[in-house]
């Protein structure tokens, strides 16, 4: 049994809990334990899903909103049951569903630690040897006396969070809780959560921030209407989900019929005579294939395919590529390069290459044009593709210019691996994790 | 018995949300835990004013004394049942957002209100000593039985609070219902007459059928007549004990899967 978690072909389905419906639900429930109403009345959230995770293994699971993700975890920690399937579980959970969700309000912080540790699993004597490292770890001083009424957002979360780790589980479950807080207790939580695994905690993410799923998980699922597309390499789950998540957003916009434009900034709006006609806009990579999402930095073209009505001996093509924002982030054409325009009789393609496109994370769109010098258009189309650029390092701004750091003198740095790319609290956390041992 | 066993393991989560729950109850209230008194006592003056002024031709002297016999039990178990209409969607948060023994939430609620009874036993006592002293009453050895009365009591009312709060999470309604049960049942339970001056067989066998009956006819033997509850009362007690229990234990175990999803 070295596996900590597994699953075994589980679904859930929720019902629907109309008023008429009541008592219905009450009496099956009460006559026939197994639940089981009318397939109209359910909604499925999890279908048939199966992976198993290895103790001390780090797993994210990524998917849009209402994909059921939160649904697994509920599964996974026992808060609900499956429709059907089976799921076993090795070893003491705790899961971070919401943070502080046991909290009284009324109550001191000292008090709602306790109760909170001992529905945790802990006994009160646990709690107690245990008590001055989750104080000291949530960082909220004296206010520990005060009812937690009277707590800011951030400590309340705080404890929570604190509570949750302290209580030394082999499994821990995680939804979406990293996010909130502050910037630095976010660290201080990633931290954490390094070390644990460090230790050998099984981990089980549920996150939006899929630079964390890329950095701390050695495995991800991809979960999409409940069902598991992908299972595997982090990285390769997360670029193929971020290439779906994109896809239908440029498709939807790529399919605007250009009467119906409407003015607003993000939609495509298409313009010109067309006697020259922009049939298809896309980024490549260097094999050819489109891509909708990209790393930082990668080579990639973009494509432009022709149709000509009118031939044409005074043209310009041109492309802007602009951020989600509305920021020019460039632009140019034939023309402005030094290309004097010759002939445009029959269909083709225009080719721009980008050696390496160097962009800081984001999302992006690229208007497209063919126009006669003097500016009369063919065929321009705003917004005719977008596409989004993911990076490990948040950096800001638009531009990424190619670029090392380099030091010298008085100075030094923990981390000998620039690559990684590790954000300095985190870095810092795990060599001292690995120095302790 | 796998659900007594689950019980035990959260005997101190139980235990702490107990506490939590009178911490929080009293906090900032000046008069604190005397306010769960002052419901029994307005009803304590009201009835003997109607019953010793208005109409005094039926009653048991010292009517006040029987009455507070009477109503104390009741209180425990009106109010522990009411609540645990709403012990559950209360805590929502923990259903659904923590690995949580939904069943520890009505349990909270009745033994929080077992200790508001156990918190007015000595007040009772303190009553019972002044009749005493002024000659109108009498103490009996009996009066030791009054925490074995007590132990049952919480069985049958434990049992009543799992199956009402589980399913008032399926239908709402429960609560209202059960609201006007408890106000229909309070006349239904001989606490403020005496069982024995009911005039027909038939009626007395009727109230029986109320299991709050031979709780309370039972607190009022062995404090107030100071002789030991009759037979068919023993055994009611035992028999709606047990079988509370067996049904909430039962009805819990049937609706837990739902709760989750359903509040």
């Amino acid at each position: 049994m070295s596996y900590a978690i597994a699953l075994d072909r589980v679904s859930k389905s929720y019902r629907l809990w109309g008023r008429r419906s009541q008592f219905a639900t009450l009496k099956s429930a009460l006559l026939r334990r197994d639940l089981k109403l009318e397939p109209e009345a359910t909604v499925p959230a999890v279908k048939e899903v199966s992976f198993a995770v290895d103790k001390g293994e780090a797993f994210g699971i990524v998917g849009r909103n209402g994909s059921g993700k939160s649904t697994l975890l509920k599964l996974i920690s026992g808060i609900l049951k499956p429709t059907s399937g089976r799921i076993s579980v090795n070893g003491r959970v705790a899961a971070l569903i919401e943070l502080g969700a046991g909290f009284h309000p009324e109550i001191t912080g000292r008090e709602n630690v306790v109760i909170n540790g001992i529905m945790l699993g802990l006994s009160r004597r646990e709690i107690e040897a245990r008590f001055d490292r989750i104080v000291d770890f949530a960082g909220i001083g004296e206010f520990i006396d005060q009812p937690v009424k009277t707590y800011s957002s951030g400590m309340y979360v705080r404890l929570g969070f604190a509570v949750a780790v302290h209580v030394d589980p082999d499994i821990l479950l995680i939804d979406e809780v990293l996010s909130v807080g502050d910037e630095e207790f976010s660290a201080k939580c990633i931290a954490k959560i390094q070390e644990m695994k460090y230790r050998g905690v099984t981990l089980v993410f549920v996150t939006h921030q899929l630079d964390q799923v890329r950095n701390l998980c050695d495995r991800a699922l991809w979960l999409d209407h409940g069902e598991a597309v992908q299972i595997g390499d982090p990285v390769r789950v997360v670029d193929a989900y971020l290439q779906q998540v994109a896809a239908p957003e440029a498709r939807r916009d790529a399919a605007q019929p250009a009467a119906e434009t409407v003015a607003l900034p993000d939609e495509e709006e298409r313009f010109g005579s067309g006697e020259v006609i922009l049939k298809r806009v896309a980024l490549v990579d260097n094999k050819g294939r489109e891509l909708v999402a990209l790393g930082a930095g990668s080579a990639v073209a973009i494509e432009i395919d022709f149709d000509v009505r009118v031939p044409q001996d005074d043209f310009v093509f041109g492309l802007g590529i602009y951020h989600a924002d509305g920021t020019c982030v460039y632009g140019t054409n034939t023309d402005l390069e030094g290309f004097a325009p010759e002939r445009l009789d029959a269909a083709g393609r225009v080719r721009f290459l980008m050696p390496s496109l160097d962009l800081v994370a984001g999302q992006y769109r690229v208007d497209a044009a063919v126009h006669t010098r003097n500016g009369r258009s063919f065929d321009y189309r705003r917004g005719v593709l977008r596409f989004v650029v993911g990076s490990r390092v948040h950096d800001t701004g638009v531009y990424r210019p190619k670029h090392t750091w380099q030091f010298e003198g008085g100075i030094a740095f923990k981390s000998a691996d620039p690559r990684q790319n590790v954000p300095a609290p985190i870095a810092e956390a795990i060599e001292s994790a690995k120095k302790k041992r | 018995m796998d659900e007594l066993k689950t019980l035990y393991r959260y005997r101190q989560l139980i235990a702490a949300l107990t506490a939590r729950d009178l911490k929080a109850r009293y906090r900032g209230s000046i008069l604190g835990f005397f306010w769960s008194l002052a419901n029994p006592l307005l009803l304590l003056g009201i009835y003997t004013l109607a019953f010793t002024k208005f109409f005094p031709s039926q009653v048991v002297r010292p009517y006040p004394l029987f009455l507070f016999t009477g109503i104390l039990p009741w209180t425990f178990f009106a109010a522990a049942v009411l609540e645990s209409t709403s012990s559950i969607a209360a805590n929502a948060a923990l259903i659904k957002k923590v690995m949580f023994p939904a069943e520890a939430l009505p349990l909270v609620v009745v033994f929080s209100h077992l200790v508001h009874f156990a918190l007015a036993i000595p007040v009772l006592l303190l009553a019972l000593a002044i009749y005493v002293l002024l000659g109108q009453a009498a103490v009996s050895w009996t009066i030791v039985l009054v925490p074995v009365l007590m132990l049952f009591q919480t069985v049958f009312v434990a049992g009543i609070a799992m199956v009402i709060s589980s399913a008032a999470v399926l239908l709402r309604d429960l609560r209202d219902i059960v609201s006007n049960l408890m106000t229909l049942g309070f006349f239904l339970t001989p606490i403020i007459y005496l069982i024995d001056r009911v005039d027909s067989r038939l009626w007395r066998a009727l109230l029986r059928l109320n299991p709050m009956t031979p709780f309370v006819v039972a607190y009022q033997d062995v404090i107030f007549f100071g002789h030991l509850p009759g037979a068919a009362d023993t055994f009611l007690i035992v028999a709606y004990s047990l079988v509370a229990l067996g049904c909430g234990v039962l009805v819990f175990d049937r609706l837990r899967d739902t709760l989750a999803e359903a509040i």
